[in-house]
């Protein structure tokens, strides 16, 4: 529990820092269980809000300022995600669900405006842009995608008026994140990945990743209400790494068994013959180092962040004490101890090459890791083309505490639920947990379902929420190109509303992963099918009566016989051909 | 015809022929006049209603485009743009009779100075306020604020100040504003009797100075638009020809509004700030709100720290005679790292004209560029760059004082004069400001009119495009504004005129690139057959199959009566 604590600890002292420089950094290193690591790397680069209107930028990126206040955005949260973050082996989310995404992309922000159309107009401004920006398909968010949710988020930052704000949220949950996206998320860094902790990120590693999410935010943030205003913009970057595979070199990437020598045999175990084993679970703590793992080194701290105080200690690692650490590095380093020393911070040294070892160890004390407040599960039941059902289970595993909590649920178009069919069942108690829902049907081509449920789940108890939908038939061109693959439903947004708070304005969030949604698929060459069919019936239709106009009618017997037609063409070569065979027959 | 002599002659044959057969009665003229109505019917149909509909219904959408007009306008057929400058000659301490005949032979004089017709001065007399005594306006002058109020057509105003002392005449052009004061002993007037003197061809001659660039541009342009006045431009000798080329060549377009990006780049961490603002306030906006007149600026600014070359420039090499880093001059085109550097066009309408501040690293300082000392360079319809090496003392702090920025922030001023293309001549500033109106709604006709022949021309070669009404829509503004630009110059509301010019060169640009005629999959007619021919074929071939056996049985039996 006691890393546990200093973990919280550390996000808190991330979260609090405030005064000092305007650019902060930190990377939090902790491994996880089954040799994997998870690497959170949190950049904050704040403009003050006097030079960022008149649009004087120093750490706050241009590109991103000027689209921000093209499109009237007052606050934005970017989130680029692949993979499932695992709660049952890695324990709670590192920034309690507040800075990571389910898979795909997600944006939701705070555009100012004076009407609904004038927010969704400037939405489609904003979206078009940082499309261009980060390289992504965000262009693809339009109507049928955006939903303006009520309880699932609040403002992180401070508005002078939240009166002419408008909340927007899209999802793209297919859209697939890669290098393309990290590269311009390095370059709004003032040290552009080439000092600092950002050195370490490196697209092959991250993307080779089990689970990374990658997330931007600006928000507002007054001092006191109304003055001294910065303009903060958050960037963070979490991972987790699975040791051995990072430890793979580049250019020889397939895993290969150990040598014999090297392997840990159960000896209780008959063998008959010297090259054959039955390995044991390696008990100890794997070795690693961050080059390895990292595939980079790391070139010393970026010199914009703050010399000296807690703040300057850009690198933390979360272990136990007796974890042996050694640092690899000619320049001028501290290291410091926090938490009942279940932390340790480094001040990096600034131009040197810094880098952590770890030797393999053998371990005493365990790793704990935090227990999430929910666990959430979510698929798609039933069979056909036509229905399907939706089964959401929400599991409290809180023995003292029921937990309140806000379901979001953003549905395309073609998936149709039926309001009716919910069904929210808790066994073990008989109170209804279904406290408010908040609904706004689909429109078809034009908007998607928006449903969000305010929900109780008892102490030590599974909340399941079940409802039926129905899958629409798409028009031809509706369909991607890889049609067969299906379609994919956004992960469902949990937010959970109490007794837990969060430290800050942040809040407690989760997200399921997306479904996978698959809808009757037609033959795609069906239009020339049905042109030639359609011709074809009209031709036999038009030929009939045409010829039962034209033609004269006549009695069988009075039918001229006539060597002309091709009949009799074919019967006289038929004859002719049968008159040569005979005559060789003959001569033979 | 045939039915009243029905052919006996091949039956009898055939029946000599076969004998036992029976043959159908003969066919009754009504149901063969019956039966050739029908498929006339038929074919009717399907020829005057069927094809048509069916062509008409799958053909692509051309709206109509007023053809003839926009390839006049392209020839430069329908306007000869004419500039027409109203000078006025003001305050003059004459009596109406000598100023009159003054006025009049300076304009003698004038006329035959000049040799290019489309720019012509008019000389006008600002009578002074009656009530006014003579030294009166001569304090006015002292005061420097004897500009009399104006409808804004006039360009240029001429004060004649006698004098006594110092040699005469002589004349000073006010840095800022159009006013050209010509000193003068008041037994310099002409005579009456006179038909030149010397003060009336001075002061010609000064004003023909003063508009020799300006003329020149124009005979440039005109000379590049097509059409009938090539032969003009003869005039101009190939030296200024080719200075008038780089320097359009360098110079942006014309836009309503531009935006300034000012970035600072270093290749390490420091400076990380620059007291950018302060420097901007003091060296740049003055220069931007002498603009204010024509078109609008929007200024950001940037920092961007660990800035690299592009790999494929050469790294500075050290020059130990000199004492510095240089870097070769053939690399300056690469020197911009545009795939690194974030130097994205601002958002929003208009072009972006970009200005990168470079501090080379401490370890390769001072940085030139080989062969020169002077550090800044041009580019092309792009902007400017300057590589700054900070004074020793400085080298090492985190900001860039607005001290230190000078130099360059006079470096860029320059630069965005040329990149703007302000004339360099006559020395006053808004003499050269109202010089690029006139330049600039001269070449923003040219364009336009380009523009729609360029439409015309396709509308005319690709008969498979389709043509939205948009697009004619957007070609009908463009032709009224461009006679409206056209009417405001001969007027001389040179303002006007480039207001109008702007919105003729945005519309007929918008309709030239259309979306739905840009970048289309054109469906040919082949195509469109093809796809029908399911259906055309199988009613053709009975259709045509009945015509033929009716065309061959009438023909049969023509032959036989």
């Amino acid at each position: 529990m006691l890393s546990f604590l200093s973990f919280l600890l550390c996000n808190a002292l991330i979260a609090c820092a405030f005064a000092g420089s305007d650019y902060h950094e930190r990377l939090l290193l902790r491994p996880l269980p089954q040799s994997t690591l998870l690497a959170s790397f949190n950049f904050r680069s704040n403009e003050s809000s006097v030079t960022y209107e008149q649009q004087n930028f120093r750490l706050f990126p241009r590109s991103l300022g000027q689209i921000l206040q093209h499109a009237h955005t007052k606050e934005l949260h970017l989130r680029f995600s692949v993979g499932r973050w695992d709660a049952e082996n890695w324990g709670q989310r590192p920034w309690y669900g507040a800075r990571e995404g389910s898979n795909g992309v997600e944006l939701w922000a705070w555009i100012e405006a004076n009407t609904e159309d004038e927010a969704f107009s400037r939405w489609l401004t904003l979206v078009n842009n940082l499309s261009g920006l980060f390289c992504a398909s965000l262009n693809f968010i339009d109507a049928t995608k955006t939903i303006r949710p009520v309880i699932s988020f609040d403002p992180e930052g401070d508005h002078a008026s939240t009166s002419n704000l408008h909340l927007l949220h899209g999802t793209l949950p297919h859209e697939v994140v890669c290098t393309e996206n990290l590269t311009p998320f390095l370059k709004l860094l003032p040290c552009k990945g080439k000092a600092g902790i950002s050195s370490l990120l490196d697209g092959h590693k991250l993307f080779d990743a089990a689970f990374q999410t990658m997330a931007l935010d600006v928000r507002p943030v007054c001092e006191t209400p109304g003055e001294n205003c910065i303009v903060e913009m958050e960037q963070t970057v979490d991972m987790v790494l699975d040791i051995a595979r990072s430890k793979r070199p580049r250019d020889n990437p397939i895993p290969r068994p150990l040598p014999i020598e090297e392997i840990e045999c159960d000896t209780s175990k008959p063998y008959n013959a010297p090259d054959t084993c039955y390995p044991l679970d390696k008990r100890t703590e794997p070795a690693w180092n961050l080059t390895e793992v990292f595939g980079k080194s790391l070139k010393g701290a970026c010199p914009l962040t703050a010399t000296e105080g807690p703040e300057s200690e850009t690198l933390c690692i979360n272990t136990p004490p007796e974890r042996t650490i050694q640092v690899n590095t000619t320049g001028q380093y501290t290291e410091s101890l926090s938490a009942s020393d279940t932390l340790r911070c480094y001040k990096l040294p600034t131009g040197a090459e810094f880098d952590l070892v770890l030797p393999e160890q053998r371990m005493t004390t365990g790793l704990v890791r935090g227990e999430p407040h929910l666990y959430a599960a979510r698929s798609i039941n039933g069979h056909g083309q036509e229905r399907g059902s939706v089964q959401v289970v929400i599991k409290n595993p809180s023995t003292t505490d029921p937990v309140e909590f806000a379901y979001l649920e953003s549905l395309p178009w073609f998936m149709k639920p039926y309001l009716h069919t919910i069904r929210v069942n808790v066994p073990t108690s008989t109170e209804d947990p279904l406290k408010e829902t908040y609904y706004r049907p689909a429109v078809d081509r034009v908007r998607g379902t928006h449903l969000e449920l305010r929900l109780v789940v008892p102490p030590a108890s599974t909340l399941t929420l079940t409802y039926d939908f129905e899958k629409a038939i798409l028009r031809y061109t509706e369909y991607p190109p890889d049609a067969n693959r299906g379609f994919d439903a956004p992960p469902a947004v949990i937010r959970i509303l109490g007794p837990f708070q969060s430290a800050d304005r942040k809040g407690l969030y989760l997200r399921t992963t997306p479904l996978l949604l698959s809808l009757p698929t037609p033959d795609f060459s069906m239009p020339y099918n049905v042109i030639i069919l359609t011709s074809t019936v009209m031709a036999l239709g038009f030929g009939n009566i045409f010829n039962l106009l034209v033609r004269r009618l006549v009695g069988a017997d009075e039918v001229p016989e006539v060597a002309g037609g091709l009949k009799g063409i074919v019967q006289g070569k038929i004859q002719w051909l049968m008159g040569l065979f005979g005559k060789h027959q003959k001569s033979e | 015809m045939s039915q009243t002599t029905p052919p006996r002659e091949p039956t009898n044959m055939s029946r000599s022929a076969t004998e036992a057969r029976k043959q159908p009665p003969p066919e009754s003229p009504q149901s063969i006049w019956l039966r050739r109505a029908v498929m006339a019917s038929f074919w009717a149909v399907a020829v005057f209603i069927g094809l048509p509909i069916w062509w008409k219904t799958t053909a692509i959408y051309r709206a109509d485009l007023p053809l003839q007009d926009m390839t006049a306008w392209a020839n430069a057929k329908v306007c000869k743009p004419v500039f027409p400058l109203r000078i006025a000659v003001v305050d003059a301490p004459l009596p109406p009779h000598d100023a009159h005949h003054l006025l009049r032979t300076t304009q003698y004089a004038l006329d035959d100075l000049n040799d290019f017709s489309t720019h012509h001065l008019r000389l006008t007399l600002r009578e002074m306020p009656a009530s006014a005594p003579a030294n009166a306006s001569q304090q006015v002058v002292v005061d420097g604020v004897g500009e009399p109020a104006d409808d804004g057509t006039v360009a240029l105003y001429v004060r004649l100040i006698p004098v006594e002392t110092g040699p005469t005449p002589r004349s000073q052009l006010q840095p800022y504003s159009a006013t050209l004061d010509v000193y003068y002993s008041p037994n310099q007037m002409p005579s009456p009797s006179s038909t030149s003197s010397l003060l009336a061809t001075y002061i010609a001659r000064e004003l023909h100075g003063i508009y020799a660039e300006e003329r020149a541009q124009l005979a440039y342009l005109l000379s590049r638009a097509a059409g009938s006045h090539a032969a003009e431009s003869s005039s101009l000798s190939p030296e200024v020809a080719a200075q008038l080329q780089r320097q359009s060549a360098r110079a942006f377009k014309y836009a309503p509004t531009y935006h300034l990006t000012f970035s600072l780049f270093t290749p390490t961490s420091t400076p990380s700030a620059w007291d950018i603002e302060a420097a901007l306030r003091q060296y740049m906006h003055p220069i931007l709100e002498s603009f204010a007149s024509i078109t609008n600026f929007t200024i950001d600014t940037q920092v961007q720290l660990y800035a690299s070359f592009s790999p494929s420039i050469r790294q500075p090499e050290y020059d130990a005679d000199a004492k510095a880093w240089t870097i070769h001059k053939e690399d300056l085109s690469g020197f911009i790292n545009a795939a690194e550097w974030p130097l994205s066009p601002s958002i929003g309408k208009g072009p972006t004209i970009n200005f990168a501040l470079y501090i080379p690293d401490r370890d390769q300082s001072p940085l030139f560029v080989q062969g020169s000392r002077d550090n800044t360079w041009l580019v092309p319809q792009w902007g400017g760059v300057m590589i700054l090496n900070p004074p020793p003392d400085q080298m090492a702090s985190a900001t860039l004082t607005k001290e230190a920025l000078a130099p360059a922030m006079q470096a860029f001023s320059t630069q965005l004069n040329a990149l703007l293309g302000l004339p360099q001549t006559p020395a006053s500033l808004p003499l050269r400001i109202s010089t690029l109106t006139r330049v600039h709604t001269a070449s923003l006709i040219f364009s336009a009119s380009s523009t729609l022949g360029a439409l015309a021309q396709v509308y005319q070669k690709m008969p498979s495009i389709p043509v939205p009404d948009s697009v004619a829509q957007s070609v009908n503004q463009s032709l009224t504004h461009l006679q409206q630009a056209c009417d405001c110059l001969r007027d001389g509301r040179f303002q006007a005129a480039l207001e109008n010019a702007r919105v003729a060169d945005g519309e007929a640009e918008k309709a030239f690139f259309e979306r739905s005629m840009v970048g289309q999959v054109y469906f040919p007619d082949e195509h469109k057959v093809a796809v029908y021919l399911p259906l055309l074929g199988p009613v053709a071939v009975p259709l045509v199959m009945a015509a033929l056996k009716e065309v061959k049985s009438l023909v049969a039996a023509l032959k036989g009566r």
